[in-house]
């Protein structure tokens, strides 16, 4: 059934059909409406969950911790300063490999005070041990929450799920909300192999010596990997039975392309068009989108990426000294390429300024007229 | 399945031979036991242990007779409104009675005061008395055990006596002067607040467990003292105070329209004629000058009342002051009457007033009225009631009995010291001993004497038998603890441990208003000596019901349960009450203790035998 709804509810509504067990979050702009919304869900009995009011976010990551441990499917969702207060909490969720699924909806870290879009908080939770995800619409948003839930009660660890503050978050959009039966058949009951369980306890994280901690954090490694196998199959699986096709990377016209834009999240929707525009006036253009973040899919990026000469990546994130999280993790695995192209970083749209159509043309041409980068990395509509 | 083996250290060593992990494949995803650890006894690590532990809650405390307050709530919330009657009965036999005019110490303790306002006891201890057949008798009595009890005078602490030495199986008669039964329930208390049908059915309740009721019979003047020590084997004084205090103003005896306050109420109340004319004055602060001035205002009088504190000092209920002042009782604070003139024909011509201050604090803790010199003022009255404290009329019992000060004197087992000794033990309690004057102090004495009885029948101390039968930490005897009677959690409860509010976790409690009572308007009141409050109908006793916090008394709320995070409260089978905890593993840290909203788990220090190895 379609409808049209803001990308918050758009969550909601894919946490019910996952029909998870347990719900636990602290509110905080612009995360707030998901929570709102499923404590409604609850309250009108259209789901049989648990929600667990709690008093900090850290608190709620904890909850999650617990609820996951015992087996239950668990949500819950946050934001900015909420996701940078469960910080603890997501290596511990990640390291005890519980399928959690969190919504993030990227917000500017403060100071200064700011709600708007930003995806530093969540690339700065990316040695967590999470996978994660990024979102360009509300339907891709509603799909993640089914697939995510696939691909972490398979590979035992946690997904955070991304999309942008207000773009999203508070936008309304086209959805198609699946019928229930049919993300039932999708996604079956969770059953760990290990759980809480009264009548057989059992300690779990308990103290573990340097002797095998490093054999421990090997395996966490190798199963984060293992989600660059399993996740396109998911995607596949999805794909038949709802006819939504979704990938670790989406590539739009990079046949031939001279140049490729490497975006993630709503920046994407933007510079679809923008491509589209270039194409048009005979400039060989593409973009990459970037879905999956963690665990990096090297392979594809190599595949896309490898043989291009000029490749511009946008971040609307910022590592203060260095500059995009999502240019340097590029650069990084391209390195060793026999081909590798020139990186062009541009730092764009931090705490929700808007990045226009023209902008990213700007972007491009920048890349196109120049054979080596002039700033790395470019700060784009910096008010001289 | 494989893991990381975590054993208490003896284990440790051979269990890790037994899982050697030679490559990353054995490893299971997360570093979890191997096995069960129900072998890790945690419970050895433990100092100080939980246990369930019901307490007083501090309305019980607070309530001289000891009132079982939680647990007729806790039935009446169940719906079970007759077991709610009887269990209240137990430690205060006349809620239909003091529903209305107990002067509800409880509900001045309520801890509920610090979450929004107290729980409503008073009006659901009225509702629960009033919805039985107060003629019904008690259910369980027990044959006569060969001993006698004469009850002289038939006022509440007369009616406590009779009831409780009736269930303990003593043969009663009640004596009587007045032509009605009741003392001052009947004769001072007006039918407004206590409707005369109330304390009939109440008495025909105690003639039905087989109390033999003697009214206009008055020791001292149709029967001597003496001669009822030679026929029974115990007496008890319940006689209370008639006479009222006087001014000591000339002119005072000199008029008819001088009365005093309880005088003008015994009248009223046995019908008899009392004229009071347009204007009355009434002097003093007490619950009798308020009982006065209300009657006087049905009476359709303009009723002032003169007080020589200010109205903080009043020792009438606020309640009640208020009501009176809705029906247009006027006061007059910080003053004191001077003198009074008569006219010859016996008529008041003027009340002439003094001013006064406050100075120190005297011995009862209020400041004391000090005269404003030369500050005089007239009032214009028809008439005077006079109600500055009552005095008891002991002729009847000079030879037998020694009093002091104005009062009888009685041990602590409510036993009066006689002139002479031999015969008839005599008890005493209620207005004629050292007790505030309220009627539920009068049922809490007459609760002791009984019991005392009883103990001295049985040739035991009593003293010792209070120490293990008290309530709280206060005077109040537990008349089920005596008897050996299960609370309504059916856990043993005989410790003396007082809830207050510092122990109450109002996180837990939800805010909700007290129900109001339904008070007909001043001015319907006023014309008449009908009740003028209803009784709450089933609804609004359910809500304020739901309104105790069960202070001190399980709930079987499952905090503890949800809390424990060793899963070490455990819950007791189908059908049993409460919880209990797995000692094989609970490490005491407590969190059910500060988690329980209400106090009933209390952390005791563990008896470790400790082994020293030389």
């Amino acid at each position: 059934m379609k409808q049209v709804i803001k990308g918050n509810f758009a969550v909601a509504q894919g946490v019910r059909l996952c029909r998870v067990g347990v719900i636990s979050a602290y509110p905080i702009t612009p995360q707030t409406t998901i929570v709102e919304e499923l404590s409604e869900i609850c309250a009108r009995g259209e789901m049989d969950a648990k929600f667990i009011k709690v008093e900090s976010e850290h608190s709620a990551m904890a909850a999650m911790v617990g609820s996951s441990t015992a087996g239950v499917r668990s949500f819950t969702a946050t934001s900015s300063q909420g996701l940078l207060l469960m910080h603890e909490v997501l290596h511990w969720a990640a390291g005890a490999r519980l399928p959690i699924v969190l919504s993030n909806v990227n917000r500017a870290v403060g100071p200064g005070w700011n709600i708007w879009a930003d995806q530093t908080d969540s690339v700065s939770q990316r040695d967590t041990g999470w996978v994660q995800i990024y979102c360009e619409s509300n339907q891709e948003v509603l799909d993640s929450v089914i697939m995510s839930y696939k691909l972490a009660e398979k590979i035992l660890l946690p997904v955070m799920l991304t999309y942008d503050a207000f773009f999203l978050s508070h936008t309304s959009e086209i959805v198609d909300i699946p019928d229930i039966e049919e993300v039932d058949a999708f996604l079956p009951p969770y059953q760990p192999e290990f759980r809480l369980d009264l009548d057989n306890p059992r300690m779990f994280g308990g103290l573990i010596s340097p002797e095998y901690y490093y054999e421990q954090r090997y395996i966490m490694h190798k199963d984060a990997l293992e989600a660059l196998e399993y996740y396109p199959m998911v995607c596949e699986e999805f794909h038949e039975k709802f006819g939504r096709e979704y990938d670790v990377v989406e590539e739009y016209r990079t046949d031939d392309a001279e140049l490729i834009i490497v975006t993630a999240g709503t920046i994407t929707s933007v510079t679809r068009i923008v491509v589209d525009r270039l194409r048009e006036q005979g400039k060989n253009v593409g973009m990459m989108k970037l879905r999956m973040f963690r665990p990096v899919p090297v392979e594809r990026w190599l595949d896309v990426l490898g043989g291009i000469p000029k490749v511009v990546v946008m971040d609307r994130n910022i590592t203060a000294g260095l500059g995009g999280v999502f240019a340097s993790e590029i650069q990084a695995v391209l390195y060793n390429s026999e081909t590798r192209p020139v990186i062009y970083p541009v730092v764009v749209g931090l705490g929700g300024r808007d990045v226009t159509p023209d902008d990213v043309e700007g972007i491009i041409n920048y890349a196109l007229e120049n054979d080596k980068p002039k700033d790395v990395p470019l700060f784009w509509g910096l008010k001289q | 399945m494989k893991g990381i083996v975590l054993m208490t250290m003896k284990k440790r060593s051979e269990s890790a031979k037994a899982y050697e992990f030679k490559t990353w494949r054995d490893f299971t995803p997360m570093n979890i036991s191997v096995g069960t650890m129900l072998h890790n006894m945690t419970g050895s690590w433990r100092f100080i242990k939980p246990i369930y532990e019901d307490k007083v809650p501090a309305c019980q405390n607070a309530c001289p007779a000891g009132n079982d307050i939680e647990g007729w709530i806790k039935l009446l919330q169940k719906g079970e409104y007759d077991k709610a009657y009887w269990h209240l009965k137990r430690e205060q036999p006349f809620p239909a009675i003091l529903g209305r005019i107990c002067f509800k110490f409880c509900e001045t303790v309520c801890n509920r005061k610090q979450l929004d306002s107290f729980v409503g006891i008073n009006e659901l201890e009225r509702f629960v008395g009033d919805r039985v057949d107060l003629s019904t008798p008690h259910p369980d009595l027990p044959d006569y055990n060969g001993k006698s009890l004469a009850v002289v005078g038939s006022g509440p602490a007369g009616m406590s006596t009779a009831y409780y030495g009736r269930l303990l199986g003593l043969r009663v008669t009640m004596f009587e002067a007045l032509p009605e039964m009741g003392g001052i329930l009947r004769v001072g208390i007006p039918a407004y607040r206590l409707p005369r049908e109330i304390l009939a059915a109440e008495f025909d309740g105690l003639k039905n467990m087989g109390i033999e009721l003697m009214p206009n019979i008055a020791v001292g003047k149709d029967i001597t003292l003496n001669g009822l020590r030679s026929d029974y084997n115990y007496i008890f004084l319940g006689t209370g105070v008639h006479e009222s205090a006087k001014l000591n103003l000339e002119g005072e005896d000199e008029s008819d329209r001088i009365m005093s306050g309880l005088g003008m109420l015994k009248k009223v109340a046995l019908g008899e004629e009392v004229n009071l004319g347009k204007r009355v004055t009434i002097i003093g602060g007490g619950n009798t000058a308020i009982d006065a001035a209300r009657t006087a205002v049905r009476l359709g009088s303009k009723v002032t009342v003169i007080y020589r504190r200010s109205e903080t000092e009043m020792p009438a209920h606020p309640g009640e002051v208020e009501e009176a002042r809705e029906e247009g009782v006027e006061f007059r604070f910080l003053a004191a009457p001077e003198n009074i003139k008569i006219n010859k024909d016996g008529s008041i011509e003027r009340l002439v007033c003094c001013e006064m201050e406050l100075g120190p604090p005297d011995e009862s803790g209020r400041r004391r009225p000090v005269k404003k010199e030369g500050a005089l003022f007239e009032v214009e009255t028809d008439s005077i009631l006079i109600a500055i404290g009552e005095i008891p009329a002991f002729d009847f019992l000079k030879d037998v009995v020694k009093t002091e000060n104005n009062l009888v004197v009685v041990n602590e087992g409510m036993q009066v010291e006689t002139i002479d000794d031999g015969r008839a033990k005599i008890f005493g309690g209620g207005d004629i001993i050292d007790l505030p004057h309220t009627v539920v102090h009068a049922v809490a004495a007459g609760k002791k004497a009984a019991i005392a009885m009883d103990c001295d029948r049985k040739g035991a101390d009593f003293s010792e038998v209070f120490q293990k039968i008290a309530t709280g930490d206060g005077r109040a005897l537990s008349f089920s603890k005596y008897m050996g009677w299960m609370p309504v959690n059916p856990v043993r409860q005989n410790n003396t441990k007082v809830v207050d509010s510092e122990k109450i976790v109002y996180d837990y409690f939800m805010k909700a208003p007290q129900v109001e009572k339904q008070v007909l308007d001043a001015g319907v009141r006023k014309g008449s000596f009908d009740t003028y409050c209803k009784t709450f109908d089933e609804d609004q006793a359910q809500r304020e019901a739901a309104r105790c916090m069960h202070c001190g008394r399980c709930t079987e709320c499952d905090n503890c349960l949800i809390f424990c995070p060793d899963v070490s409260v455990l819950v007791r089978g189908e059908g049993q009450f409460g919880y209990a905890i797995d000692y094989d593993y609970c490490k005491g840290c407590g969190i059910c203790f500060t988690e329980c909203p209400r106090n009933a788990i209390t952390m005791i220090d563990e008896e470790i035998p400790i082994q020293v190895d030389d």
